[in-house]
């Protein structure tokens, strides 16, 4: 460790730390009105439950907010196949039981977890859109951060749905960012494993996919650490396997080496960070026992390296702790640290009896032995170190784009600093960080930056 | 035929679940080895194994060793129903010394605990032992002593010469030199692999418990332990060897896993699992004769299997049917297997047993060691379709990376190892098609950045409105009669609604602020609301909804999350605050009603339109 190449991304992302990011936030206003069924564990209500958090927390005047343009079965395609789209273009609860559709259910597997509801295509559509968009955001280097809480479906499949996932939208979502990005890093704290994306760049070293995940006896079974990746993608996909109980302590010790060591040797150009809930302490499916703290530290982390960042949502089945666990992320993104007491919102009353925004994690039994996690450290650790320092990229000329102009000719070295806040040319917050007639709010603010830097000077990723 | 009747007689499944019972019990216990060698890693899974196969093979020796006529029956049952686990009880008696030195020591109590049984069962435990396996004991006891059962004589026994000059070898060899293991795995490979080809004709008749079979390599194994004082592991070593030849131990094993298959669903569901592994490892086994065989037996047995045989013979001719057509794909899984996993051991010692990477992978991780993922493509004919994909990986798939393990390359080492680990599919028709990275960026269509809700361009009213601080949460105290109560709470939502809404400006709307929280009821009549929620009780509500006139089902899901359940959390926070639940759709909710009836938000200083409206929604009758 400490050669050179440390250099290229990390310090860089220390020293900028202190500056915001500009943040861009996809939301779909109709989305808490989909519903999987009675009895589904999937609610997209908590989706609307945090944009709601966010706003009453005034961050929003932090972000740029947009509607997501809903994503077409053309655009769809691009990963999905053709029969898997036209199938969910074109069912309906109503026509499910008819012959054309029924035969389709199970090669499809649309039926009991993926159930047919009302309004499903939509529902995808403004997934994908969202995630798209964010991905286009990045790309043309509008904002450092694009968040998408209605995306992270991780589980869809080519062509089949998958644990409550039918369209996934981050496959898509990264087929975008490497239009521009020569490589993309994935990387998902969803409680279940990330195995549609994984799947889907199994065989490539364009994208690197690390998931943390619950593993053994477990949905979907798939995850094990020694699949690492299949021909070029050999070693590009890193699988994280814990058990019940994982603590904030134990994950940031798992997490933060594996990342960093990840960054320094892959490099990215672009990072999507899918924020599954249902890793939180208390979910209805989940088993981990994290706080909404020790969950956001892994964006805050990921934030910390100044690369393009994608965020997107995922499980998560106790739906007041998502609605919690996103909102405080959001703000995270924007560096912000909110009040732990919520502010008054329509759905209050979901957040008691304490009303906070973080709850305490319970005291169930960690599994995740001290001595199990420094075995799959080093695993990682020596997986990753197979990895050639930058992959399968030589050094050309990065593309001259009329959206892009400062990326031509610039090389590694230089690019994250491009990425740092420019507060004038960004107009989204003309108030409190621009002109200073508004004295009130900076005080109240809480920035995160310290904290931040902290963070980064106590990691040593082992070797 | 003792192999049929395990399979027949219904204790399969009960042979089925004890094992992984048993070892997550094992691993507990042997958790400091865990993680030390490879090697060790074998060990719980060979237990399970050995378990599996020792509730038959007991009975065959009941049957014919013991002189006495009676015969056992299979499992055993202790007095209220249970069926203790007779390999665990006969090793834990074992390890006490033997069924006199436990008696004598009063061991029986720690005997049962450890069987995972309570104490209170003790003297049935006992009983059990002396029934079951007190001969068996005995039996070898004597055996022992006459040592009659050197490993020399094992070269002579017809069918298994090949087996037993390896394991004799090789168990010479760890006699006398202990640090062996790892190279008698390699030894053990070639002989499997020869062998292991046949695995699909592999006839249950010819390959499960023939009696001399079985006693041979239940003598080995004992041997094996008493005779030397090498550890337990040894014997799991050997038996591992002992059990891949055997066809038998295969179905077991895979039905073991099968077991397992309910993890397939991402919601909880267990109360299926049982038959349903059943036809799944029948599906998994389509040439499996024992099928037929089963039909056979199962005439008037069980209803409930027979049901699912309907199943399993369709399921299985249609197997059969596509491996026949289309052989190629049938052994891929193997070759996939092959390529994806080429060595992560770095150890390096050539060609390694498949199995014993599987095993020593569970072992790294020590969090997997009773929950293997096992692979629902390949096991189940629902989704049989998948299959065929891999052929085609199989033809067009890269060849850059050769096979590491070509001496293994049979169709029953693919097929123990592709059941023990769910795979990640390879091949065109799955992955996504990465673009190789040419510095021509295509453009994207500015579509995408889709309609920009805020910041509010061409507004500039919010810029006079007094603004919260960013990330500022409610105050502390507020002047509210009852604060906390009910009313106190809407009345402070709705305050913060009206500046929301000032702030906002068009936003409000477009993130349909408007359509949110209890306000929405709003536009319900009492009446309404009170038929929701008799729907809501009668937990039909997929019915009511079609039914439920004047609303759409998009107003009555709206209903239910902005009103409903914050009505009810609303009750839980203040009446049951230790057990709150926003998220279980069919739980109990009777009390909702039980005499929480708040009247309308009395505001006295404001009147805003809202509150006072808000009577219908205050109700909670």
């Amino acid at each position: 460790m400490g050669d050179s190449r440390e250099g290229a991304s990390l310090p860089a992302a220390a020293a900028s730390d202190a500056t915001k990011r500009r943040v861009s936030y996809f939301y779909e206003p109709c989305i808490g009105d989909y519903y999987y069924g009675q009895g589904h564990p999937m609610k997209p209500h908590r989706i609307r439950m945090a944009h709601n958090l966010i706003v009453h927390y005034a961050l929003h005047r932090r972000m740029e907010i947009s509607r997501p343009f809903p994503a077409g079965p053309a655009d769809i395609r691009r990963f999905h196949s053709e029969e898997y789209v036209d199938f969910l273009a074109s069912v309906s609860p109503d026509t499910l039981s008819e012959n054309a559709f029924s035969r389709h259910t199970k090669r499809f597997n649309v039926g009991e977890d993926c159930p047919v509801f009302d309004g499903l295509f939509g529902f995808c559509q403004s997934s994908a859109g969202g995630s798209i968009g964010a991905a286009v955001k990045l790309n043309r280097g509008d904002s450092d951060i694009a968040i998408n809480w209605a995306g992270g479906l991780h589980h869809a499949k080519k062509s089949e749905a998958s644990g409550f996932c039918y369209v996934n939208d981050i496959v898509l979502g990264i087929l975008e960012l490497l239009k521009v990005h020569r490589r993309v890093l994935y990387v998902d704290i969803d409680v279940h494993h990330g195995d549609g994306v994984e799947e889907a760049f199994y065989a490539t070293d364009r994208v690197m996919t690390v998931s943390f995940h619950k593993f053994g006896d477990f949905f979907p079974g798939t995850g094990h650490i020694k699949d690492t990746g299949w021909g070029p993608g050999k070693n590009y996909a890193l699988n994280v396997p814990l058990n019940d109980g994982l603590d904030d302590e134990s994950f940031r010790g798992l997490f933060r080496p594996i990342i960093h060591k990840v960054m320094e040797v892959y490099q990215p150009d672009a990072v999507v960070l899918q924020c599954g809930a249902d890793s939180l302490s208390g979910d209805r499916l989940g088993c981990f026992n994290l706080s909404v703290k020790g969950h956001a530290d892994c964006l805050r982390f990921l934030r910390s390296f100044n690369v393009p960042l994608m965020v997107l949502g995922g499980g998560g089945y106790t739906i007041r702790n998502v609605a919690r666990c996103w909102c405080y992320e959001t703000a995270v993104a924007v560096g912000v640290e909110p009040d732990n007491k919520l502010p008054y919102n329509e759905y209050y009353e979901y957040f008691g009896p304490d009303y906070t925004l973080h709850v305490e994690p319970c005291n169930m039994e960690n599994l995740n032995l001290p001595k199990d996690m420094e075995k799959i450290r080093i695993m990682l650790l020596e997986q990753l170190s197979k990895i050639p320092h930058v992959p399968s990229v030589p050094f050309q000329t990065t593309p001259p784009t009329s959206q892009v102009p400062e990326e031509a000719e610039e090389d590694m070295d230089r690019r994250p600093k491009r990425r740092i806040w420019n507060g004038e040319d960004y107009d989204s917050d003309p108030d409190e960080d621009v002109k200073p007639r508004h004295i009130e709010p900076n005080s109240e603010m809480r920035n995160v930056v310290d904290e931040m830097d902290e963070d980064k000077s106590n990691e040593h990723p082992t070797s | 035929m003792a192999g049929c009747s395990i399979l027949t007689n219904g204790s399969t499944l009960d042979c089925v679940e004890n094992p992984w019972g048993y070892q997550s019990n094992d691993c507990c216990l042997a958790t400091d080895n865990s993680v030390k060698d490879g090697v060790d890693d074998s060990h719980a899974d060979d237990k399970v194994k050995l378990r599996c196969l020792f509730d038959p093979v007991l009975s065959v020796f009941l049957k014919e060793i013991t002189s006495t006529a009676v015969i056992r029956p299979f499992p055993a049952m202790l007095g209220d129903g249970r069926s203790p686990d007779l390999f665990k009880l006969f090793w834990l008696v074992r390890e006490g010394g033997g069924f006199d030195t436990v008696t004598k020591k009063g061991l029986w109590a720690f005997v049962a605990k450890e069987s995972g049984l309570d104490h209170r069962v003790t003297p049935s435990v006992k009983l059990i032992y002396y029934k079951y396996l007190n001969a068996l004991e005995t039996w070898f006891k004597e055996r022992c002593r006459d040592g009659r059962f050197g490993s020399r004589q094992y070269g002579c026994d017809g069918d298994f010469s090949l087996l037993s000059l390896e394991l004799e070898t090789e168990f010479r060899r760890l006699l006398s030199d202990g640090s062996g293991k790892n190279k008698k795995k390699d030894v053990g490979l070639p002989m499997e692999s020869c062998k292991s080809g046949n695995y699909i004709d592999m006839d249950i008749g010819k390959s499960a418990f023939d009696f001399s079979d079985t006693i041979k390599a239940f003598r080995k194994q004992e041997d094996v332990g008493k005779g030397s004082s090498v550890d337990d592991k040894n014997i799991h070593d050997d038996d591992e060897k002992l059990f891949n030849d055997e066809g038998t131990a295969h179905v077991i094993l895979d039905s073991v896993i099968a077991n397992k298959e309910f993890i397939f669903r991402k919601r909880k569901r267990e109360s299926v699992a049982g038959m349903l592994n059943w036809v799944i490892h029948i599906a998994k086994h389509p040439d499996d004769p024992s099928i037929g065989i089963m039909l056979e037996s199962c005439k008037g047995n069980n209803h409930e299997s027979k049901e699912f045989l309907v199943q399993a013979i369709r399921a299985r001719e249609a197997l059969l049917l596509r491996r026949h057509t289309n052989p190629k794909a049938e052994r891929s899984p193997l070759e996939k297997k092959i390529k994806m996993h080429p060595s992560m051991y770095e150890d390096g010692s050539a060609p390694r047993h498949h199995s014993t990477e599987r095993l020593r992978s569970s072992e790294r991780l020590p969090t997997l060691v009773k929950c293997h993922a096992y692979s629902f493509c390949n096991s189940c004919s629902a989704t049989q379709s998948k299959l065929s994909p891999c052929k085609i990986e199989l033809d067009n798939g890269p060849k850059d990376e050769k096979p590491v393990i070509d001496a293994t390359s049979t169709t029953n080492t693919t097929h123990g190892d592709d059941s023990l680990q769910k795979q990640v599919r390879v091949d065109s028709h799955l992955q996504a098609e990465v673009p190789e990275w040419t510095g021509v960026v295509p453009e994207s269509d500015s579509k995408w950045l889709g309609t920009c809700v805020w910041p509010l361009e061409h507004e500039k009213h919010n810029a006079t409105i007094e603004k919260d601080p960013i990330g500022r949460g409610r105050p502390e105290l507020c002047g509210c009669r009852l604060p906390g109560s009910v009313e106190c709470v809407r009345f402070h939502i709705a305050e913060k609604r009206m500046t929301l809404k000032l702030q906002l400006g068009s936003a409000f709307y477009h993130w349909r602020f408007h359509h949110m929280g209890e306000e929405i009821s709003l536009r319900w009549t009492a009446v309404e609301e009170q038929r929701f929620k008799d729907m809501v009780r009668s937990n039909h509500w997929e019915d009511a909804f079609r039914r439920f006139r004047g609303k759409t089902r998009e107003n009555l899901v709206s209903y239910y999350f902005n009103v409903f359940l914050v009505q009810r959390r609303s009750y839980q926070n203040r009446v049951t605050p230790n057990n709150i639940d926003s998220d279980d759709d069919e739980s109990e909710f009777g009390s909702l009603s039980g005499g929480f009836g708040h009247e309308a938000v009395k505001v006295p200083r404001f009147s805003f339109l809202e509150c006072s409206d808000n009577k219908q929604c205050t109700d909670f009758e």
